[in-house]
């Protein structure tokens, strides 16, 4: 456990060379929301329900989900992972008693602190703005399954940029597949739009895949989109899906070993 | 004379260079231009599920949005196929101290490292894009003639270039800010905006992303050509604001190059 400790440490200050990038993310935020903002507003014009939401719940989902992002969201783990495969670095991993998987859970920890850290001042600076466009439940059952929701989503998150990272065992270059996930992702997500606001047959089916718990789900529960009985049913989805994600990603681990080529001396 | 002969002789090298390879690496390109149809799709499914719910954004209709996302896919496609790499290369290279062998070639280093890759999946894609724009044109009864389609074409042409300056003043910053990966990210950001019709930016919005950054415009003066005809107020706004950013883009590069401190011993 101990030497995982130390893999967390080693990103936290890895990532903490890199706060420009969490910082230049932070603007980007600001932007999705300015973005958000015009554009839903413009559709809220004249119609004071859409989906049943008010305007307020709409942009509170989206920035509770903007925020997730920065906490739990996979931002270039796989990149990483594909970059020690290719360079060859993954050999020195091989040789130590250490699981890759919980060495590469360890720094996206790490690297998660940081880029909270940042979420959280970029969401301080644009409370005051955004306050009275606001409206968040205040049922305490809702953080009680919003939580583990959220740890659950960030297993999930990670485990399959973990398994398109392993691809570079097999693909000199991943970035194509990496960004193809990532447009299913956005849009089966709910970070394009709400999911609930889909047709109700197109969502029954959205829901029992892993997608639908990488943003959607947690941010659902927080902003009370979806009432309790769903919340514990989706749970039980997730968990599931969080299991079936972790194995796949050690069965894709073992098999790329199986094709992996040390060279050099 | 002779520059624009040397200049498209070089291009066109770049170009056939760039096609061979394309042509080699047929599973990538497959997987590329598949990810650009399906960012395009993203676009229309969260138009589609907006417009089922309200009737308007803004005063347009499904629609008229969908000739504005068209335009706006059709200029990024234009934009990714015939600069993307080559600029997001620029900005690895600086880091990296690669810029040397691009200063070393025989041209202008803007020109030598923004053409050097054409991608065939983004040009791919922008027939696609155009085939958007037709079947919104088709769908709202419209009947453009000669004049309306060279003038939108035009109009198209001003938005690649606003779209190139912005992208090669993002992708600058990397003369500044050595540590700071993806700032050519905020590109994307800011094209964000171009999606969205002009007449739902209000008070500091439409200053900001209407009269100071030409986001909005660039897109939203070709859909209004084919929407409402010739308006020369729209055309020499985005002949301005193509002109004014293409020159600040030359200034901040030329700036940004001055610092640039190369990777030689």
């Amino acid at each position: 456990m101990m030497k995982y400790g130390q893999a967390f440490m080693v990103g936290l200050q890895s990532n903490l060379v890199y706060r420009w990038n969490f910082g230049v993310r932070s603007i980007f935020w600001f932007f999705h929301l300015a973005v958000v903002y015009i554009l839903w507003g413009a559709a809220y014009t004249g119609n004071p329900l859409i989906g049943g939401y008010t305007f307020a719940q709409t942009l509170t989902y989206f920035l509770v989900i903007f925020v997730l992002q920065f906490f739990i969201g996979a931002f270039n783990e796989d990149y990483q992972i594909s970059e020690d495969i290719r360079t060859g670095l993954i050999n020195q991993f091989l040789l130590k008693p250490i699981n890759y998987f919980a060495y590469r859970l360890s720094v996206f920890t790490a690297a998660r602190v940081v880029s909270g850290a940042f979420g959280i001042a970029a969401l301080v600076l644009a409370l005051p703005l955004l306050r009275s466009h606001l409206d968040l439940p205040n049922e305490g059952w809702r953080l009680l399954l919003g939580i583990p929701a959220m740890f659950l989503t960030a297993i999930i998150q990670f485990s399959i940029a973990y398994c398109f990272g392993l691809l570079a065992f097999w693909f000199l270059e991943i970035q194509g597949f990496v960004i193809l996930s990532m447009a299913v992702e956005t849009l089966l997500g709910g970070q394009v739009v709400p999911l609930d606001l889909l047709p109700m047959k197109v969502f029954n089916v959205v829901r029992f895949l892993p997608f639908f718990y990488q943003a959607y789900f947690p941010a659902a529960i927080i902003t009370g989109r979806q009432g309790i009985d769903f919340a514990l049913q989706g749970l039980a989805i997730q968990s599931f899906w969080a299991i079936v994600l972790v194995c796949l990603a050690e069965f894709v681990w073992r098999r790329g070993l199986k094709h992996h080529t040390a060279a050099g001396g | 004379m002779n520059t624009l002969k040397r200049y498209t002789h070089i291009w066109l090298a770049s170009a056939r260079y760039s096609l061979v390879r394309a042509t080699m690496f047929r599973g990538d390109l497959f997987i590329w231009a598949s990810v650009e149809l399906l960012w395009i799709s993203v676009n229309v499914i969260m138009v589609g599920v907006i417009y089922s719910h309200t009737q308007t954004v803004a005063g347009w209709t499904m629609y008229q949005m969908l000739l504005l996302v068209g335009t706006s896919m059709l200029i990024q496609r234009f934009v990714m196929g015939f600069f993307w790499s080559g600029i997001f290369d620029m900005g690895r290279n600086v880091r990296s101290g690669l810029f040397d062998f691009v200063l070393a070639q025989p041209g202008d280093p803007l020109f030598m490292a923004s053409t050097r890759k054409l991608e065939l999946d983004g040009l791919l894609n922008s027939v696609v894009a155009g085939a958007l724009v037709v079947y919104s044109v088709r769908k709202l009864g419209l009947h453009p003639g000669p004049l309306d389609i060279v003038l939108y074409a035009l109009m198209v042409a001003c938005g690649v270039m606003i779209h190139f300056s912005a992208l090669v003043m993002a992708t600058s910053l990397a003369f500044w800010i050595t540590s700071a990966q993806g700032v050519e990210g905020i590109y994307f950001n800011l094209m964000e905006f171009s999606r969205i019709p002009r007449e739902a930016f209000k008070g500091i919005a439409s200053v900001a992303f209407v009269w100071v950054l030409p986001v909005v415009i660039v897109s939203n003066a070709p859909a209004r050509q084919i929407l409402y005809g010739f308006d020369p107020v729209w055309m020499a706004g985005l002949c301005a604001a193509t002109a004014g950013w293409l020159a600040l883009a030359v200034v901040v590069f030329r700036s940004g190059l001055k610092r640039y401190t190369s990777a030689s011993s």
